[in-house]
């Protein structure tokens, strides 16, 4: 009972977060910081979620049949192609022309509306694989380059992207360097458990 | 050995995103691509109906085509307070410029408003607070919509709405010949750049 009651939740997040993101897409991406912050972040959780929901089946499988599955996943061992590809797509989020193109482009578009989710669930599926080293790893060079990143656009005197004001690109700065300390604090606090 | 296969692979992949987003390495943001792309492709710009200070209306591509000038062409709306004014006093240094190098009859500057409300008169007010000389120096607004949406984007300009019916917009000087080819998209801070590319364009044709 309860095995089969967390994927439901798992998986009404993922549908929630994925209506929320193509429903509201106009006011999501009439701002910045909401554009990169919220509708991106989004993306990629209701793929992570939905990857979550799909989980305790996949192992049910790999346990009652064969170890097929664990060796259709052997391609990503210790999730470090998945986390790889992951880190990328995540820098490619924070270039001003993406975000810009994203309006305009329609293959800029498909990238975030299929890719995002498609490396949400990536995500997902290596950090399960991962060791904490690893999962550090990413983690710490996740965060630099969003604090960076975030300092650039509030340190630039100009506009990075033509489609947003400039006092919206100093929100999404700030946003970034918050991203910066709330993902690791966020990680120790999850972890607080494991370490006592 | 899979496991190094899918390294590879997500190393392509990632890497191979950044590089289609950022045009081949080249641009970080929208402007940089739109100037990057113009100067490695110039555009044949669309025509368009277009109104002058003299309140007539004209085909911008047969009025650039009879003129026979190269122009240089920025983007403004009347009722701007910021940005148009740093790009109306490049632009008066220009026409300064144009004027003593003598290159009245090869060069010519014009301003187009991307701002429905602008018309005939929004345009001579605007004229005269910039000291124009309409020899060298003109001023039109588009008239329709749908046009007027097509030309910016051909141009690459994106015009957002702001606080108090102001917009905010992209600026920089764009060299466009009689033909009807946007040639070159210059920086602001390069007044001298604009007008030695559209020296060589004129020269070009002679």
């Amino acid at each position: 009972m309860i095995r089969y009651r967390a994927p439901f939740i798992f998986g009404a997040m993922a549908v929630l977060f994925m209506v929320v993101a193509l429903g509201a897409y106009k006011p999501l991406t009439a701002l910045m910081s909401l554009h990169m912050l919220v509708q991106v972040p989004l993306l990629i959780l209701a793929g992570l979620f939905a990857e979550r929901a799909a989980e305790p089946r996949l192992t049910l499988s790999a346990y009652e049949a064969t170890t097929s599955q664990r060796r259709s996943w052997s391609c990503n061992e210790y999730g470090v192609p998945g986390l790889l590809l992951v880190s990328l797509v995540g820098a490619a989020w924070m270039i001003p022309k993406t975000l810009d193109d994203a309006l305009v482009d329609w293959r800029v578009a498909v990238f975030k509306y299929v890719g995002l989710p498609v490396c949400g669930w990536i995500l997902g599926a290596s950090v399960r694989r991962a060791p904490a080293v690893i999962k550090l790893f990413f983690l710490g060079n996740f965060c630099w380059m969003s604090a960076i990143v975030g300092m650039i656009y509030l340190d630039h005197p100009q506009r990075l992207c033509n489609a947003y004001l400039l006092s919206d690109q100093e929100w999404a700065g700030h946003g970034l360097i918050a991203l910066a300390l709330a993902l690791p604090l966020g990680w120790v606090v999850a972890k607080r458990g494991a370490l006592n | 050995m899979r496991w190094f296969l899918t390294l590879v692979l997500a190393l392509t992949a990632g890497v191979g995103a950044l590089y289609g987003l950022t045009d081949g390495f080249t641009a970080l943001t929208a402007e940089s691509a739109r100037r990057l792309d113009v100067s490695r492709q110039p555009r044949a710009i669309h025509d368009a109906v277009a109104v002058n200070d003299q309140e007539g209306t004209f085909s911008l591509r047969s009025e650039l085509q009879a003129d026979g000038r190269v122009a240089i062409v920025n983007f403004f709306y009347s009722r701007c307070i910021s940005l148009c004014l740093a790009q109306g006093f490049v632009t008066q240094r220009l026409q300064e410029a144009i004027e003593a190098d003598g290159l009245n009859s090869s060069v010519r500057l014009i301003s187009i408003s991307f701002d429905p409300r602008d018309h005939g008169a929004d345009l001579t007010r605007y004229a005269t607070n910039m000291n124009a000389h309409p020899a060298a120096w003109q001023f039109w607004a588009l008239e329709q919509p749908r046009q007027r949406k097509a030309l910016l984007n051909q141009f690459g300009i994106t015009v957002v709405r702001a606080a108090f019916g102001d917009f905010e917009h992209n600026a920089a000087l764009h060299v466009v010949t009689p033909g009807g080819r946007l040639a070159r998209i210059v920086d602001l801070d390069e007044p001298g750049l604009a007008l030695q590319v559209a020296k060589n364009l004129s020269r070009g044709r002679q």
